[in-house]
């Protein structure tokens, strides 16, 4: 961990940038392959990585050990070396662009500062290993909810290459220190996620030719249709209670075209049991008497709405653990998170689309079940609204290495392009 | 009056009666008696509480004591037409602050009687304290929007009713059409620092920060006479100039010479007909924290269990008002808070706060301030 004063943070800058002129005089392959062992260790559920996120890391971030155990098993499942050299295949044609030796080239920027935010660890790891792939060493300021996840990341890395591990080194201060802050985005290439008012601060500070790789908070739903699996509200409920719905990735409502098995009020039902069922297996962790009394209004209001004769339904587990409001329409409401949901009536695709209109910008992903014959037209008209990810139930946290995220990709928005015209080989 | 119906006529009587004695002072047994009554009666005539009652399981006949009685959140008026009365009977409305893309809370009222009756012992006591009593005027800058321009606004109504009843001949209010008049506002501090006139000077909080900021980019500093004083009220609503209050006024002390132990923070909303103010110019030799009138009561509930927070903890503030004759006397706010002694403080929330995940909030997108909703009251657009 580096310090926290800027002279500090500006040393380790400079350190960064030695460490990572020695790693790009090695073949980019050699990186690949420490970066695959790194993930083996992290999809080991016995090793020490895995022991740490559900222990120290769980108790830093406030989730229960199972929840955490869940969400990394299911996280990581995909996240192999092979899923790296994918992901570079299909960003940048292949390895061979980080050597030097394709017609399009590309590099990594001579030193990379990622600011983390929120609390989830897979997010963090990817964060971190994605300048790295490119060979480019990285400075990552750890987010206040999460102190764990960024130094397992280095931990793990050093211990796959020394090398490399010395490419990576962590800084903790607060966001309000201004002058660290500055500190960090003299690197030549900044990532930073936070809320827009965060990623607007940012951006007036980091001007061409520094590049500024900004991702914004970001919220997904649930679209179901009448056939859909049977299954459907178990597997979005697992979607819901990971990472207690804290997640870019949680769905937050669900919107159901279903007129023919009970519409929203059934499907919330079924919702609840199973919302009920994993606070058992998955039991959601410690929250700020803040996010408590956000759930608690929002209950209340649901039951004003019912008591004014609306149709809407009530579900809720013990304290705030979990909640599910059967709506009456599809009007968007506030998403208090920590495992509350809302389940919306629309009337077809179109009707989904109007219902997400308002929230276009701030769309990450989409769960869908069911759909039939219709699901062209639905992920249609869901890309055309800007969904970066359509998945199936079940699915949601579970993004491959590959998901183009904000729908620019991983290496690409950290990379340089560099094209080369067959003619140079031909001199 | 609210005439028609006997039974809320006579409840409005002796509501009346209790805000209009000089020294108006608690008594819990005529408390209890009033709410029960209050209770039964919006429970009998406004169908939506009745209901939200009802599937609590808790009907006149089950509750004994006002600590039972439901509170009912304020994003329910948003929603729907909380009323006792008939709508043809209605003769205002009072609105929460919104934009376009937010729907706004409503109060509707057959009578101003009780609003008016309730402010202003409370705004004399805890804000005027050592300034005569009735009838004596005060200078009184008001930095809010006139009633004429905002007649949804209750802050406003509430600031001409006291500019009417204390405020002397320069007395006024210096927002004109969203603008906030500085030229006119400083011309008037600087009048009342010549002449010794103290001042008592009201305002958002956000229009507090645009004189500051007025007068700090052109290097002015106005020591107010002694006696002057400050009272402040609403959030900042997600504006970019949020600050915490501590810096609030320690900013007003140094522009304009009016220490903290002389501002008053007076909390209040749209859906309430009382307000309630810090306690520092009233009992100044103790901590400070927000008093109400008699005729209200604070509790302060654990979210998690819904029973009353143990002493000192934090909780959901909810206010049981007796002047809400004619809505639902029982609120939940959206505010946190803490018991202290005799009275209760407000949580804010931290400004710049990180969220814990990298989900947001829907209303975060959508109306970009629902972080805070510390009070919604139809005025202070100020930009």
């Amino acid at each position: 961990m580096s310090g926290t004063s800027p002279q500090e943070i500006r040393a380790a800058l400079q350190r960064l940038r030695g460490a990572g002129h020695r790693l790009r005089r090695r073949p980019a392959r050699e990186t690949l392959d420490a970066l695959g062992s790194v993930l083996e260790s992290w999809r080991e559920p016995d090793s020490p990585v895995r022991r740490a996120l559900r222990t120290e890391y769980a108790d830093a971030a406030g989730f229960s050990p199972a929840m955490v155990e869940a969400g990394m098993a299911r996280a990581l499942a995909e996240w192999t070396e092979d899923a790296l050299r994918s992901l570079l295949d299909r960003e940048l044609g292949g390895i061979e662009a980080l050597e030097g030796s394709a017609p399009r080239n590309a590099s990594g920027f001579e030193v990379t500062s990622v600011l983390l935010a929120g609390s989830l660890p897979s997010p963090t790891l990817l964060g971190l290993l994605a300048p790295l792939l490119l060979r480019s060493p990285v400075l990552a300021k750890t987010s206040a909810h999460d102190p764990v996840t960024a130094g397992l990341v280095a931990d793990s890395v050093a211990a796959a290459d020394p090398e490399l591990g010395a490419c990576i080194e962590m800084t903790r201060f607060t966001g309000s220190d201004r002058e660290c802050v500055e500190a960090l985005l003299g690197a030549d290439c900044v990532v930073a996620s936070g809320s827009d008012q965060t990623i607007a601060s940012i951006a007036a500070r980091v001007q061409p030719p520094r590049r500024l790789v900004s991702y914004g908070h970001r919220l997904s739903v649930a679209a179901v249709a009448a056939d859909r699996p049977v299954d459907s509200a178990v597997r979005l409920a697992e979607d819901i209670a990971l990472w207690d719905q804290l997640g870019c990735l949680s769905p937050l409502a669900v919107f159901l075209t279903d007129r023919d098995r009970g519409g929203a009020p059934a499907f919330a039902a079924e919702l609840a049991k199973a919302l009920a069922d994993l606070e058992e297996r998955w039991p959601r962790g410690p929250i700020s008497p803040r996010a408590s009394a956000a759930i608690k209004r929002e209950r209340d209001e649901a039951e004003m709405r019912a008591a004014s004769g609306a149709p809407v339904h009530l579900h809720r587990g013990a304290g705030s653990s979990w909640t599910v409001v059967a709506e009456a329409d599809s009007r968007i409401r506030p998403a208090p998170l920590h495992r509350f949901v809302r389940v919306h009536p629309v009337a077809g695709v179109a009707g989904l689309v109007e219902a997400l209109t308002p929230v276009k910008h701030h769309l990450a992903s989409v769960g869908v079940g069911g759909f039939g014959d219709r699901r062209r037209e639905m992920t249609g008209a869901l890309s055309q609204l800007g969904v970066s990810r359509i998945c199936s139930l079940g699915t949601m946290q579970a993004p491959p290495l590959s998901w183009c995220h904000d729908g620019r990709g991983v290496l690409l928005p950290l990379a340089r392009l560099s094209d080369v015209d067959g003619a140079v080989f031909e001199l | 009056m609210s005439g028609a119906d006997p039974a809320r006529s006579e409840l409005d009587r002796r509501i009346l009666a209790w805000m209009g004695e000089p020294e108006a002072a608690e008594d819990e047994a005529r408390f209890e008696d009033l709410a029960l009554q209050l209770f039964a009666h919006q429970f009998a005539r406004c169908e939506p509480f009745a209901r939200f009652c009802r599937a609590r399981g808790l009907t006149p006949r089950d509750v004994e004591t006002w600590r039972e009685i439901p509170p009912v959140p304020t994003g329910a008026f948003k929603e729907m037409a909380l009323r006792c009365f008939p709508a043809e009977r209605e003769c205002h409305l009072f609105r929460t602050s919104g934009t376009s893309t937010r729907r706004r809370g409503e109060l509707h009222l057959d009578t101003l009687a009780l609003y008016e009756a309730s402010l202003l012992p409370s705004f004399e006591r805890h804000v005027l304290p050592d300034l005569g009593g009735p009838g004596q005027r005060v200078r009184m800058l008001i930095l809010a929007s006139s009633a004429l321009e905002a007649p949804d606004s209750s802050l406003s109504h509430m600031f001409g009713l006291v500019l009417e009843r204390r405020g002397d001949p320069e007395s006024g209010f210096l927002v004109e059409a969203g603008e906030l008049r500085t030229g006119h506002l400083l011309d008037g501090l600087e009048q009342a620092e010549t002449s010794g006139v103290a001042v008592v000077l009201c305002g958002t909080a956000l229009a507090l920060v645009h004189l500051l900021e007025a007068m700090e980019s052109a290097e002015r500093r106005i020591a107010l006479p002694e006696g002057s004083r400050v009272m402040e009220t609403g959030g900042f609503k997600g504006s970019s100039r949020e600050l915490p209050r501590d810096t609030l006024y320690q900013r007003l002390h140094r522009s304009l010479g009016v220490p903290p132990s002389r501002i008053v923070n007076q909390y209040g909303m749209t859906e309430l007909g009382s307000q309630f103010y810090d306690s520092v110019l009233r009992f100044p030799a103790t901590p400070r924290r927000k008093l109400g009138p008699p005729w209200t009561r604070v509790r302060i509930i654990d979210p998690e269990s819904g029973d009353e927070a143990r002493d000192g903890d934090i909780g959901v503030v909810t206010v049981l008002d007796l002047a809400n004759t004619g809505s639902v006397l029982s609120i939940q706010t959206a505010d946190l808070g803490r018991a202290l002694g005799d009275g209760f403080e407000v949580i804010g929330r931290e400004p710049g706060a990180e969220d814990r995940g990298c989900s947001i909030a829907a209303d975060e997108m959508l109306q970009g301030d629902a972080a805070s909703e510390t009070r919604e009251r139809g005025d202070h657009h100020l930009p």
